[in-house]
């Protein structure tokens, strides 16, 4: 063999080379698992300094927010303005207020505003008073802020009467708007927090684990209304979080060690149940003008983000899937005009003398969700409230009055 | 300093299919070439904070980390693997799909010769084929830019001889 061939014969066995080096790859999903291994197997000092360092640059991002703002989100919620809510239900619970208003900490429901009633009319929100007050996920919602002493959610015909003050000022108010969450999206969320996908059940976007905990991700529920949810469980001995702190600052410190801080405004509430403590991050939506509003479920009680402590152990989380949210301007009702909406809202049937009569006492600008197929709705609605005794028992009275102007309402 | 690095993850996403072939190309078997190419990224992941891209390429660092990951893995298996290659230096029938899946890529045979070599020629082979300078291959081999390129040639040929030999 001549030079020249053996040259050749080595040059093509160099392409070959190549072209094997160029091709051997590893099997497809590989590169996303291990990725996702890689990030659940940081330290977790390393993610919650990166956790850390993400609020802060979303806190730096906001220019409007002081530096006492960003202190107040710095130091965990825990001590100042605590407001002792006595005896709900046989648990205890305290609440404290934080988060700065409109500010967006991290990932996930970021608003974009648009023109105003650029949603078209819109469905109006209902309370549904034979829902459970319980999340199917065993979380308690949050109790009104009339929701002072016990009492039962009463739902039949009352004479209504207004007691209290209420004043709305302002003219609009933003509706949020949300598109349905895909299994894409919940995946994402999950690939996020370092899990990896089990699978699918019935009535879940994804069923999705990392080494300590098993994560649920479920759509928008129809009836009774439900918002898109996560709901993650330990499933392993999860290390104590280290915190000085009492249950909301282990609970924020959890949250934030797994990328699940609220990017919304909230106050928190502690239930303490048996030796279990949950620690509840009360949503709130800003509304320009007016302050923070509650979100409520659809029994019109607060709700948002709870954890499940023992002690200083995580035991699971259920909380609004971060979606990216649209916000759009709408012209809503008077207060003289919620209030005489309120009073209309429950006729006393004639002849019925036993019907009860019910003074309502309490009343606040709050979102409900409304569900409507593709998109979903966070609309702004006035929830009175007042307490009566009837047969020794103590209820509670609630009225939604959509707040949404009636010539921007479909129903 | 942090500005002069690229972010982690670009690194990955650049350079996870390269090293897995190095990789793939050292051992005789994709399971344990993923295993290798995990704890290659987990540790590189863990020390890119000290990697400083004035003293080295993101390329040479990453592959000097494969090849440490490479011999820890034949270190740790010892016996158990030499006796393996022992075997598999004799034809065989690889008995898991996913394998035989793979047999039927054009190009694993190649490798498998690859992985038959010497050591150092073997790296030699894998490390320039996987798109390092042969500068960078003597740094990582511990030899000068013309060892280097002496050990690959040396490498290249003995390929060609066993290809040829089989093919009789």
């Amino acid at each position: 063999m001549s030079d020249q061939d053996e040259e050749l014969q080595l040059a093509a066995l160099q392409r070959q080379l190549d072209d094997a080096f160029a091709t051997t790859r590893p099997r497809s999903g590989f590169e996303d698992e291990l990725w996702t291994r890689m990030q659940a197997k940081r330290p977790a000092g390393t993610r919650l300094r990166d956790a850390w360092l993400g609020l802060v640059q979303g806190i730096r991002a906001v220019p409007a927010v002081p530096t006492a703002a960003v202190a107040a989100v710095l130091v965990v919620v825990i001590g100042a303005g605590v407001l002792t809510m006595s005896g709900i239900g046989r648990m205890r619970g305290a609440s404290t207020t934080s988060a700065p208003a409109g500010t967006q900490f991290s990932r996930g429901a970021e608003d974009s505003a648009i023109g105003k009633g650029a949603f078209g009319k819109l469905p109006a929100p209902a309370l549904n008073p034979g829902s459970p007050t319980r999340w199917s996920d065993g979380t308690a919602p949050a109790p009104s802020s009339a929701m002072t002493a016990p009492g039962l959610d009463y739902t039949g015909p009352v004479t209504l009467t207004w007691a209290g003050k209420f004043e709305l000022t302002i003219p609009s108010a933003p509706v949020f708007r949300y598109r349905e969450p895909s299994t894409n999206t919940a995946d994402q969320f999950a690939t996020s927090l370092g899990a990896i996908l089990q699978s699918r059940p019935s009535g879940y976007l994804g069923s999705y684990e990392t080494r300590d905990f098993n994560i649920r991700v479920r759509g928008t529920v129809q009836s009774p209304g439900r918002e898109p949810i996560y709901t993650l469980l330990a499933i392993a001995a999860v290390p104590p979080v280290v915190s000085a702190g009492g249950p909301p600052d282990v609970a924020t410190v959890f949250l934030a060690e797994h990328s699940l801080f609220p990017s919304w405004p909230y106050t928190t509430v502690e239930l303490a149940q048996g030796d279990q403590m949950k620690v509840m991050f009360l949503r709130q939506f800003a509304v320009p003008g007016y302050g923070n509003a509650y979100a409520i479920n659809s029994a019109g009680e607060r709700a948002g983000l709870d954890v499940d402590l023992k002690g200083n152990t995580p035991l699971g989380a259920v909380g609004p899937l971060p979606l990216e949210l649209e916000s759009a301007p709408y012209s809503i009702i008077s207060s003289a005009e919620a209030v005489r909406s309120a009073l209309a809202s429950s006729p006393a049937p004639a002849g019925s003398a036993s019907v009860p009569a019910v003074t309502l006492t309490d009343a606040e600008l709050v979102y409900a969700l409304v569900v409507a197929g593709n998109h979903s709705f966070y609309e702004p609605a006035v929830l009175f409230s007042g307490k009566f005794t009837l047969n020794g028992n103590t209820y509670i009275k609630r009225v939604l009055v959509p707040a949404v102007d009636p010539s921007q309402r479909s129903s | 300093m942090l500005a002069d690095r690229p972010q982690f993850e670009d690194l990955y996403r650049a350079y996870l299919g390269r090293i897995y072939a190095y990789v793939r190309a050292q051992v005789h078997s994709s399971a344990d070439a993923e295993d290798i190419t995990a704890q290659v990224f987990m540790n590189a992941y863990q020390a890119y904070s000290r990697f400083e891209a004035r003293n080295t390429t993101p390329a040479a660092w990453l592959f000097r980390i494969a090849r440490n990951a490479t011999l820890d893995h034949f270190r740790a298996h010892g016996r158990r693997e030499r006796l393996r290659r022992t075997i598999e230096h004799q034809p065989m029938a690889e008995a898991d799909p996913a394998a035989e899946a793979e047999d039927r890529i054009q190009y694993k045979a190649l490798l498998v010769r690859v992985a038959q070599l010497p050591e150092r020629q073997r790296d030699a082979i894998s490390l320039r084929h996987s798109g390092l300078s042969f500068e960078e291959v003597g740094a990582l081999l511990k030899c000068s830019e013309d060892a280097a390129k002496m050990l690959y040639h040396r490498a290249l040929k003995a390929m060609k001889e066993a290809v040829a030999k089989e093919s009789v």
